[in-house]
């Protein structure tokens, strides 16, 4: 009786775990990425293959994403966590990786891809000390700006999930190849697009637009923070506003996530004009992909730099 | 890793190679357009491709080498390359990647060094009276160090409350480990600082169903504020009333299950057994001896969390704590201990502009319904020696608006009953010394307004402002300043549970 008992028990378990296996089978790869740029490029390689959700969203500040909980069981599911490395996240991922009890998806194992793998970090500091600021120690983690950072990002990602999921392969590496077809002719556009701003000097309020000035050859002033993640003092303030007026910049750039107030007083005072930039997809409405998000930004900076008259001739 | 490296350079350096004899062209010419119909289909073409360059490759070495040697170039060796200049910058190539390799190669005994930090946290304070609890009439009784109930003696005082030492790493694919030494102020020594170990834990990290383990010292899963450190507080000082339930921080030796559900919304349950809750507590129940399995402490807790919408979310949480039999060791009498606990936090943090402009609401409501005695320790009696079990209420609230990336003002307000102290009263009836328990069910109320504000110059560096009044039942009420100044050293974070 007992056994007879027992032996359909384990029968319906079986059934159960053939079915969920099953159902298992036919779900489509979770991904989590922590910022939503590495969701659009995801996406796009994972193509049908995949869900793909972003935790922090476009206007947020990607240092200061709270710690929210909801957090924790979107990582706990996830087949697969995408973050751009070179300490970006630092204030929030670890935490939330720990807590999520999801080993897959910790550093070092293969459902964590690091997308910064094989850019090589402009601004590296020399000097690790916390009195130059709070934020970049691995070097400046804004390469999703420059084009070519997103042909890297996309490359590595379409790396980590074919090794995470070989059997889908050859469904990753065409993916990849439209993209980057399509991303390399929009590269050839954009370069056309930016060369008014050539030579063309700005200030922005945090070092995000490093590996997009150095692509469209446009000339760093400085920043509004001290040093990265540090509020301005007035002297700084001023020395800034001094060296704009030098060198001629007009150009304030104010990342979503920032106070007009400063960069509209700097923009007074030099007689320059803002120009509010999103820094990753969503930052602004407008800005629903990652090819918009290079679009945007360059057509609203050719706009402003033609209203300051500091556009160069093509 | 490194090998992962080593395989990058090398793909790299080929991929140069390529690129230098071969021309770039053949690699980048592929049509990018319709995705391969089958994995097969996909290979067979990277193979076509690849037999190409080959092929492409091998052409120009054949070229390369029938080149015949220039007639006038006799002095130098036969070097076979076409393009010495090329040959020059691929050795200037190969000497970079294999510096850059030798150096990865290199070994330090202290690349298994675990992650510190250190916090300092000291504090100037003015208290304009001491304030006594159990006569009920102001001068107050005191414990070893001078204070009652964690409350400084009057007068001005500075305090480096905390130096504590936070130590991480994993252990093992299994496991990792955290210490928090802290050298503090303790009452018992004087107020001299002694260096104690807070916190040291070891935690699983692999355990199957979405279990963590966690054994050791540490802050025990109760409420959201006792498990705090000094601090990581959003106050000067812990408010009273956890102060006086909890007894200090929620330590405890022990071991402790925690579970997160798999939901789609966070929901979280930890069970720990444990030698006593409290760092400080003043049950007389100590760490010392062992204790009957009914002296154990055991705890439970679950929370869970919810965003109202993106720039909304609330938290909840609920927790016990029962110590069925506890024996204290200075009354050896036996009591038992319970302590139920709710929180909430409320907090409006804003997408865009959270990190600027933000707004946490946020308290915990205890509820004391065992025997012990919070204030002198063991079972609670009144005058008469009779044990007392009768529940006492206690709970903070508090509100912080950031007004911007440094700026935070707030206001905290705490409540807690005691039940302890019988206030010597005659009876009028029987006109013998009674208690106001006995006589009269009464309570003394004890409150606390605290306004304070801080600043961040950066995020490893604040200020602190606060001021207290405190009404404690009969005693005077007094007036608290404080000034508190922090830092933080190395990477701070204490990590999930201590999220802001």
């Amino acid at each position: 009786m007992i056994s007879q008992w027992l032996s359909r028990f384990c029968g319906l378990m079986l059934g159960v775990v053939l079915l969920a296996g099953e159902a298992h089978a036919e779900e489509k790869i979770y991904i989590v990425t922590s910022l939503p740029d590495l969701a659009d490029i995801a996406a796009r390689i994972g193509g049908d293959l995949v869900t793909v959700e972003s935790l922090a969203k476009g206007i947020e500040d990607p240092h200061g994403v709270p710690i929210k909980p909801s957090f924790v069981p979107k990582l706990n599911r996830a087949q697969v966590l995408i973050v751009m490395g070179l300490e970006y996240e630092h204030s929030w991922i670890p935490a939330l990786v720990t807590e999520s009890r999801n080993s897959k998806i910790v550093k070092g194992n293969s459902g964590y891809i690091d997308v910064s793998l094989k850019v090589t970090p402009k601004e590296v500091p020399t000097d690790l000390s916390r009195a130059k600021g709070e934020l970049h120690p691995a070097g400046n983690p804004h390469f999703n700006l420059d084009p070519e950072g997103g042909r890297l990002i996309a490359q590595t990602i379409a790396e980590g999930l074919t090794l995470n999921f070989p059997q889908h392969r050859a469904t990753f590496e065409a993916n990849l190849k439209v993209f980057l077809a399509q991303l390399n002719a929009k590269i050839r556009d954009w370069e056309i697009l930016a060369r008014p701003l050539h030579g063309v000097k700005f200030i922005s309020y945090h070092q995000d637009f490093t590996y997009f000035a150095d692509r469209f050859g446009m000339d760093y002033v400085g920043t509004i923070e001290l040093k990265p993640g540090i509020e301005p003092t007035a002297s700084h303030l001023v020395e800034l506003m001094q060296n704009m007026k030098t060198v001629g910049a007009k150009i304030v750039l104010r990342e979503p996530h920032f106070s007009e107030k400063v960069p509209n007083q700097i923009a007074a005072q030099v007689g320059g004009l803002v120009v509010k930039l999103p820094i990753m997809v969503g930052g602004s409405p407008e800005v629903k992909t990652y090819f918009d998000l290079i679009e945007y930004n360059i057509r609203e900076l050719l706009k402003a730099a033609q209203v300051a008259g500091v556009a160069g001739k093509v | 890793m490194r090998t992962q490296l080593q395989l990058r350079v090398l793909i790299g350096l080929i991929i140069l190679a390529f690129g230098i004899v071969g021309g770039l062209g053949p690699v980048f010419a592929q049509n990018p357009g319709a995705p391969a119909a089958s994995e097969v289909e996909n290979l067979k073409k990277q193979m076509a491709l690849m037999e190409e360059q080959l092929r492409q490759l091998r052409l120009q070495v054949d070229k390369m080498a029938g080149q015949p040697v220039a007639p006038g170039s006799a002095g130098p060796p036969a070097a076979s390359t076409a393009d010495p200049a090329l040959e020059k910058r691929l050795g200037e190539v190969e000497n970079k990647a294999d510096a850059a390799l030798t150096a990865t190669k290199k070994s330090f005994a202290s690349q298994f060094n675990p992650s510190l930090s250190l916090a300092i946290d000291t504090i100037g304070s003015y208290k304009s009276n001491a304030q006594g609890f159990n006569p009920g009439d102001g001068t107050g009784t005191r414990d070893a160090g001078g204070r009652v109930n964690n409350s400084r003696p009057a007068g001005a005082d500075f305090n480096l409350r905390t130096a504590e030492l936070f130590i991480s790493a994993d252990v093992d694919p299994f496991t990792r480990a955290y210490a928090v030494i802290n050298a503090s102020a303790d009452a018992a020594n004087g107020d001299e600082a002694t260096m104690g170990v807070e916190e040291a834990a070891i935690v699983t990290t692999r355990l199957p169903y979405n279990l963590t383990v966690r054994g050791g010292r540490f802050f025990a899963d109760f409420g959201t504020l006792p498990h705090r450190h000094d601090h990581d507080l959003p106050f000067v000082d812990r408010p009273p009333s956890i102060d006086t339930f909890i007894g200090g921080e929620s330590q405890t030796n022990g071991v402790e299950v925690s579970w997160l559900a798999p939901t789609p919304f966070y929901l979280r349950a930890s069970g720990t057994i444990g030698n006593k809750l409290g760092a400080d507590s003043r049950e007389g129940v100590t760490n010392v001896n062992s204790r009957p399995i009914k002296g154990l402490t055991y705890l439970g807790r679950l929370q869970t969390y919810f965003d109202l919408n993106d720039d909304h979310n609330l938290e909840l949480g609920g927790s016990i704590v029962e110590t069925p039999n506890a024996e204290d060791i200075t009354n050896s009498g036996r009591f038992e201990r319970r302590l139920v606990g709710m929180d909430f936090r409320y907090r409006w943090y804003p997408l865009g502009s959270g990190v600027r402009q933000s707004l946490t609401i946020a308290g915990e409501l205890l509820h004391d319904i065992g025997e012990a005695d919070p204030v002198n320790g063991g079972r609670r009696t009144d005058v008469f020696g009779n044990p007392v079990r009768q529940g006492a209420w206690g709970g903070y609230v508090y509100a912080e608006y950031r007004l911007s990336k440094q700026w935070r003002p707030g206001f905290r307000f705490d409540y807690f009953q005691l039940q302890s102290e019988p206030l010597l009263v005659t009876n009028p009836l029987t006109g013998l010394p009674a208690s106001t328990l006995n006589a009269t069910g009464h309570r003394t109320d004890n409150r606390t307004w605290s306004p304070y504000l801080t600043w961040f110059p950066s995020e490893f560096q604040r200020l602190r402002l606060q001021y207290n009044r405190s009404v404690r039942g009969n005693a005077q009420s007094a007036d608290e300043f404080f000034l508190q100044w922090t830092v933080f050293l190395g990477s701070h974070s204490h990590g999930f549970s201590e999220r802001e």
